[in-house]
């Protein structure tokens, strides 16, 4: 378990298997929900996670994929494509700038 | 135009599937038919379904390939199947398919188009139960259209 704190996130990567169809999609929502913020979100396969992302957002059934490819970055696993608590907890970390626990 | 994303030969609504890797299987011959990917790219479809379902929520899938599968894609494109009377999904009801064969980011206007629909209910639910392709064209269409300046 990692704290970190939305203020600090600048970079958010949703990362998935080809990076061809569900990362895209979450990806172009949460760009939308924090586009006032200023955080750059990126979606990438999870064998090339960008080394500046500061946060990673992947399906629970990549989650140790994601970590054996960043392990010193902060993994948010999530379930649903559209509407994850999980997700909606990272959103709200970052427009709020509060901790986030993963 | 066959070098469209969304080729209207690739809008069929009135599909029947026994099964979700039969539907996966439909989704993935009607890329094969519009040359978009070949035919070993159905393959990974399935292998991708195996370890992460493609269920995004309101009765609707989105089956692609693997990262391996990315080298049997010939261009980006998309095609959407409907099946009125619905196909098992791991458990969840699905109507609509939205099947994916990309290299590059194309296609990503168009599945933001996608989940602004089905964050949207009412959207949701005239594109679930569209019957005519016009329909469909419509609504992931205007984005579509501004993906193309």
């Amino acid at each position: 378990m990692a704290t970190i704190n939305g203020k600090d996130i600048r970079k958010l990567v949703v990362a998935c298997d080809a990076g061809m169809g569900s990362s895209v999609m979450l990806a172009s929502t949460l760009r939308k929900q924090l586009g006032k913020s200023g955080v750059t979100v990126e979606h990438t396969p999870v064998n090339s996670i960008p080394a500046d992302a500061d946060v990673v957002v992947c399906h629970n059934g990549l989650a140790a994929r994601a970590r054996s490819v960043a392990p010193d970055k902060p993994i948010v696993g999530f379930q649903v494509f559209l509407g994850d608590p999980a997700v909606t907890r990272v959103v709200k970390a970052i427009q709020q700038g509060t901790d986030l626990n993963v | 135009m066959s070098d469209q994303l969304l080729d209207p030969r690739a809008i069929r609504l009135g599909e029947t599937a026994a099964s979700r890797d039969d539907a996966i299987r439909l989704c993935g011959e009607v890329l094969v038919e519009i040359g978009a990917a070949e035919p070993g790219y159905i393959d990974t479809m399935l292998a991708r379904e195996q370890s992460i379902s493609t269920y995004v929520g309101e009765g609707v899938a989105i089956p692609h390939g693997t990262l391996a599968g990315k080298d049997l894609v010939k261009r980006d494109a998309l095609a959407v199947l409907r099946f009125p009377e619905t196909v098992d999904w791991d458990g969840e009801p699905v109507t609509l398919c939205v099947a994916i064969a990309a290299q590059g980011d194309g296609h990503v206007e168009l599945l933001a188009a996608l989940a602004e629909i089905l964050l949207d209910e009412d959207q949701a639910r005239e594109l679930r139960e569209a019957t005519e392709p016009e329909t469909v064209t419509r609504l992931l269409g205007s984005i579509q259209e501004e993906a193309k300046q």
